[in-house]
């Protein structure tokens, strides 16, 4: 019993320790030759370009649905008005990075650990190697730099389509003022506010690529190592956007003066 | 010369070698045969330091490989050409971009003399004709013409390393790749094989290795093989029915 707790402990710790180097390995492929450009822009385009209708989509129900439960309280306490400033600052905020991050990674995540695994199955990556490439150059930093550059972009993109459908619910369903919807979300765009919204799309981007990367390129046995790998992949990636979402909040909260 | 020094490994649980010691010229044409599982795949990687033993010494032309960094095991690499049993083309690139890629990555070739270079290795390994096609559309014996060819482009290896580059053909193509491998040979190449198939491995290699439980239980030419009194290596010659 003793033995087999001590050798999942050593496990844990020694996946942590190679984790830690492979997502360190990664962001130092950024700045140091060889660069795999082309690798690069097809990640962004998977990534980005790849993305772009299902969070356009998502997000798009995620703004209606907010802003459809907010009407539905404060026009009980006469205070539809504030429905804009509500759902600006929700999304901006809190929602939009989240709700991209995760959608990122069912979409990205999934796909970088399984064509990561297959590839360590099929011993690509070992061929890689036997012919002097750095798998990690070659697969791992291209992977980070397309979510770092377009989690961010996809965001905001997101951020927006959210806001237009509150709009939509605020303006034709809950027939508020539009100007005034508008002119709520217009005094919500502080910096303060769109700081702490953008930063967390990147750090989200950075730890979604290196876990996915990580799981793929630890894939053993087979099929089921495959989906094993894939579904650990997604699982620690939300979970890290929701426990590392609630850190960075606290952190920018306490950083840009908000009290709590 | 290929030395394997007391050699311990395991994965998990499991362990693979325990004490192992071989030691293979690089002229010799060498099979290594066993059953499934009993860590042939691995004596290759070991060789290509793909893998590290959990003890013992690997020694390839006198140097210590299993204390050698992947940047200086590059060097080590460049005296192999290893061929997994799949081929492990890139899936993403058509046949002519898989043998390009070491051209590209090491070599000021322009776009025209990587084409003609190419075409070049493709030809020797017989496969000219699929040049556009994505390893998708490849059968199971163009997979592993390719990833010679591509291994060819790499460098000009002492040694050829082939793991069961035979699995999953038809007889015919078995035969085809068989005569190839043996070609590849002829230049005074050694190479290993690995693979379960008798029939196969007497036709390109000179000497034969047998693995069980970790050790190396025959080692010697193919009359001893056939004749052997090895009980696991004769119930695996008879099993083929090989004459």
């Amino acid at each position: 019993m003793t033995e087999a707790l001590n050798i999942r402990l050593k496990g844990l710790i020694s996946d942590l320790q190679d984790f830690y180097a492979l997502a360190f390995r990664g962001i130092r492929g950024m700045v140091s030759k060889p660069f795999y450009l082309a690798d690069i822009i097809e990640q962004m385009d998977y990534a980005g370009a790849g993305s772009f209708v299902i969070i356009f989509v998502v997000t798009l129900f995620v703004g209606m649905a907010l802003s459809l439960q907010l009407a539905a309280e404060l026009s009980g306490l006469g205070l539809k008005m504030y429905t804009g400033m509500i759902v600006g600052i929700s999304v901006i905020r809190e929602l939009g990075p989240v709700v991209a991050a995760l959608v990122f990674t069912g979409r990205v995540g999934a796909g970088i650990a399984s064509e990561l695994g297959s590839m360590v199955l099929g011993h690509q990556v070992d061929i890689l190697r036997v012919f002097g490439v750095d798998p990690v150059r070659k697969l791992v930093t291209p992977r980070i730099v397309g979510a770092l550059v377009m989690l961010p972009a996809l965001t905001v993109i997101g951020d927006a389509v959210s806001l237009l459908g509150g709009y939509y619910i605020a303006v034709y369903v809950s027939h508020q003022s539009g100007t005034v919807y508008w002119s709520s979300i217009r005094d919500v765009l502080t910096f303060e506010n769109v700081f702490s919204g953008a930063v967390k799309p990147f750090i989200f981007g950075y730890l979604i690529a290196s876990i996915c990367c990580y799981s793929g390129l630890s894939t053993k046995g087979g099929a089921i190592g495959l989906r094993q790998s894939t579904t650990k992949a997604v699982v620690i990636s939300i979970i890290m956007i929701i426990v590392s979402d609630f850190i960075l909040t606290r952190i920018l909260l306490y950083v840009l003066g908000f009290s709590v | 010369m290929i030395r394997f020094e007391h050699v311990s490994m395991s994965f998990g649980r499991r362990q693979v070698f325990s004490d192992l010691s071989l030691s293979i010229d690089f002229a010799e044409k060498v099979a290594i045969l066993g059953g499934s599982g009993e860590g042939k795949t691995t004596i290759l990687k070991l060789i290509m330091g793909l893998v590290k033993p959990d003890s013992g010494r690997i020694m390839v032309d006198g140097e210590d490989i299993t204390l050698k960094s992947e940047s200086e095991l590059r060097d080590v690499r460049m005296k192999f050409s290893l061929i997994f049993q799949e081929g492990a083309l890139f899936d993403s690139l058509n046949v002519k971009e898989n043998v390009a890629f070491c051209l590209r990555e090491y070599t000021g070739m322009s776009e025209e003399e990587i084409d003609q270079r190419v075409k070049e290795i493709l030809r020797t390994v017989g496969v000219e004709h699929a040049l556009e096609l994505m390893p998708e559309e490849l059968s199971g014996g163009m997979h592993r013409r390719v990833s010679i060819a591509r291994s060819l482009a790499f460098c000009s290896p002492r040694m050829f390393l082939y793991d069961e580059p035979t699995t999953g053909l038809d007889p015919v193509n078995s035969d085809n790749i068989c005569r190839l491998i043996s070609d590849m040979a002829r230049d005074g190449a050694g190479l290993i094989i690995v693979t379960h198939k008798v029939s196969d491995a007497i036709k390109v290699a000179e000497r034969f290795l047998f693995l069980y439980e970790g050790k190396i239980v025959f080692d010697g030419s193919a009359d001893a093989l056939m004749q052997s009194a090895v009980p696991e290596v004769k119930f695996f010659v008879e099993a083929e029915n090989v004459k």
